[in-house]
């Protein structure tokens, strides 16, 4: 045993053994009893196990399931796009104007110190009809009646993971920054480019694959969220992952909960996969 | 310091000893909504066995038929009558020998004869609570003799509504709105038109809840006018003084569930320890005080004359006979119905 530790193979399966035990148990597996069950089709209390395409026929051609899923994508994407708007100016504060980085790295992850939950329920607090936004415009007369547009809807699903998620935006595209060898900086003053020029020829570009990996780090989880659209979603706000939650609760129906999660799953996957192709080619083409 | 830490180990020696003691206690477990471990609705099991069984939470039934399908095991379990079709169904609870429950007779017969209590000819639930689910409405915006479930349509009413966002709740607000003949057998005329009538009040709906603490809460700030909802939420309005109450009119549609404890197949423990546990939670000293503790009413018949008549009418069970006459039942609705429904619902939640 010593022996097989010394050679490099020996030492590389050492080094992943944990890792693959882990992912192998608790990815794989659980996945591999999805996708089973997702050919299999649920009779009132038991499962038959004929192996059957019906789930996904019924997922391609109800228009419930593809509204929920382009309703998902494109909140997911709403909220993509705002948090990594927003993020990006505060990246490049940190990275290229301010002294105090740790500083301001530590207040980023502040939001990281309460629970997600209880981030969700204070915008409720925060949006609701008798809220602290509502309160305020009655107080100062701004308003005669309290906003109903602020909660359950849309708005209230993007405006809530937007605000949950903005560090994992911040820090990826903050180390993208901090990596730019400044001497670029300069040359591309040297060479006439003036401050918005530089900005757009060389930080942007050289800034991309940090800008591709906090999309992903959003889009990708915010997709399948239950828990926001189900608190502040109100109707207008249900996402893909509430119908799947419905099969596994109340309808009681696993396989085609299993089906709805593997349809989301490739439906992300080729979201992904384009959004990363076209964002690559794009930042190739403004070089 | 070390003073503190010794007299935490005698404090934690005694309790392991008073645990040995009465070994048998605890060792009952019970499958239930948080709330209900509550002594005082078993008081005579108590004082037999010297201590409380053991609880285990759920937050709804539907969580806790996939939790004990999935081999989660315990003594005793409580869900409601509208469930247990699909329990017994899935063999996971078995019949109830009412002839070892002492309360049997003293029990509200309306509240035994509900379909879902005896399923084929055997009993598989001792009724504990009940209680309805009705229109909840704010008396200081909507006056009595108007209210009605039709009124939760009307266009004046935009995003003043929040019903359950559960399909059989909202099918048997539907089923009692278009006068269906029966709720847990509809036609296909009767389901399109319940589905409509759900349709028609979706425009209208400020959100679909999912626990009632979100609808006290919208209808005593007033952000909702009506709501369809459990008394619970009448009792909470009550209690914080917001004016408003539900119609309890049998004629315009008020529904009443039942829910009660069934005895699992998962059992390990004696017949005689279960059976024990059954007879306190049905006992008329747990349904006074689950009365007049909890505002609920209880399933044993002499526990309403020997509670508080004053709330008793302030909760608005004085007249329990009159009121079972007319109102629905939360029965166990025929597993293609209820598919149907859930179906349909999600739909209509979605605005198709």
């Amino acid at each position: 045993m010593p022996g097989v530790l010394k050679t490099e193979t020996g030492k590389g399966l050492a080094l992943s053994a944990p890792a693959s035990l882990y992912v192998g148990l608790l990815v794989a597996a659980p996945l591999a009893i999805l996708v089973a069950y997702s050919f299999w089709t649920q009779t009132y209390v038991a499962i038959d196990k004929t192996l059957t395409w019906a789930n996904y026929i019924e997922a391609a051609t109800d228009p419930l399931v593809r509204h929920l899923m382009l309703r998902s994508i494109l909140i997911a994407g709403a909220v993509t796009l705002a948090t990594v708007a927003l993020a990006y100016p505060i990246a490049y504060f940190i990275a290229f104007r301010t002294q105090k980085k740790t500083l301001w790295l530590l207040l980023i992850t502040i939001p990281f110190w309460s629970s997600y939950l209880l981030r969700v329920f204070s915008w409720k607090l925060i949006l609701g009809f008798n809220g602290v936004m509502n309160s305020a415009l009655l107080t100062t007369g701004a308003i005669d009646e309290p906003l109903t547009f602020l909660l359950y809807n849309e708005f209230a699903v993007v405006l809530t993971l937007a605000h949950a998620w903005a560090p994992f935006a911040i820090l990826p595209i903050y180390v993208s920054l901090q990596k730019i060898d400044r001497a670029y900086l300069e040359a591309a003053t040297d060479l006439g480019c003036n401050r918005l020029e530089r900005f757009f020829r060389v930080t942007l570009p050289l800034t991309v694959p940090g800008i591709i990996a906090a999309s992903l780090i959003i889009f990708i989880p915010t997709v399948g969220d239950y828990v926001t659209p189900s608190l502040v979603g109100g109707s207008q706000g249900k996402m893909i992952a509430n119908l799947m939650q419905v099969q596994f609760g109340a309808a009681n129906n696993w396989p085609l909960g299993a089906t709805l999660s593997l349809v989301a799953m490739a439906s992300v996957g080729a979201v992904a996969i384009g959004f990363v192709v076209i964002t690559t080619a794009l930042g190739r083409r403004i070089r | 310091m070390k003073i503190k830490t010794r007299s935490l180990l005698t404090a934690a020696a005694l309790a392991a000893g008073a645990g040995t003691a009465f070994a048998g206690a605890e060792d009952l477990t019970i499958f239930d909504w948080s709330g209900y471990e509550d002594q005082g609705f078993y008081g005579d099991y108590v004082a037999k066995h010297g201590g409380a069984p053991s609880y285990t939470y759920f937050g709804s039934v539907e969580e806790a038929f996939t939790k004990l399908q999935s081999g989660f095991t315990a003594d005793l379990a409580h869900p409601c009558t509208d469930a247990l079709r699909k329990w017994v169904a899935a063999d996971l609870i078995k019949p109830i020998d009412t002839s070892k429950i002492t309360n049997w007779d003293s029990l509200l017969p309306q509240i035994k004869d509900v379909d879902g209590v005896t399923i084929d000819g055997n009993t598989y639930m001792v009724p504990f609570e009940w209680g309805n689910t009705g229109l909840i409405y704010r008396t200081d915006e909507i006056a009595d003799d108007k209210i009605s479930l039709q009124m939760l349509a009307d266009p004046a009413y935009q995003g003043k509504v929040a019903i359950p966002d559960a399909a059989s709740s909202a099918y048997a607000m539907a089923a009692l709105a278009t006068g269906a003949s029966s709720y847990t057998d509809m036609s296909d005329a009767e389901f399109q038109a319940a589905s409509d009538y759900l349709r028609s009040i979706h425009q209208n709906i400020r959100f679909y809840w999912s626990d009632a603490g979100q609808l006290d809460q919208a209808i005593a700030s007033g952000e909702v006018l009506m709501g369809w909802g459990w008394n619970q939420s009448e009792l909470n309005l009550i209690w914080n003084e917001t004016p408003a109450k539900m119609m309890r009119d049998v004629d315009k549609g008020i529904a009443t569930w039942v829910c009660g404890y069934v005895h699992l197949k998962s059992s390990e423990q004696s017949d005689e320890q279960v059976y024990d546990m059954l007879n306190a939670l049905s006992a008329e000293a747990s349904g006074k005080y689950i009365i007049e503790s909890w505002g609920y009413p209880h399933s044993n018949a002499a526990a309403f004359q020997s509670a508080d008549q004053e709330l008793i009418k302030t909760y608005g069970f004085d007249d329990v006979d009159s009121f079972f006459e007319g109102s629905l039942f939360f029965d166990a609705v025929t597993p293609e119905l209820e598919a149907r429904m859930l179906k349909e619902f999600e739909r209509i939640k979605a605005g198709f």
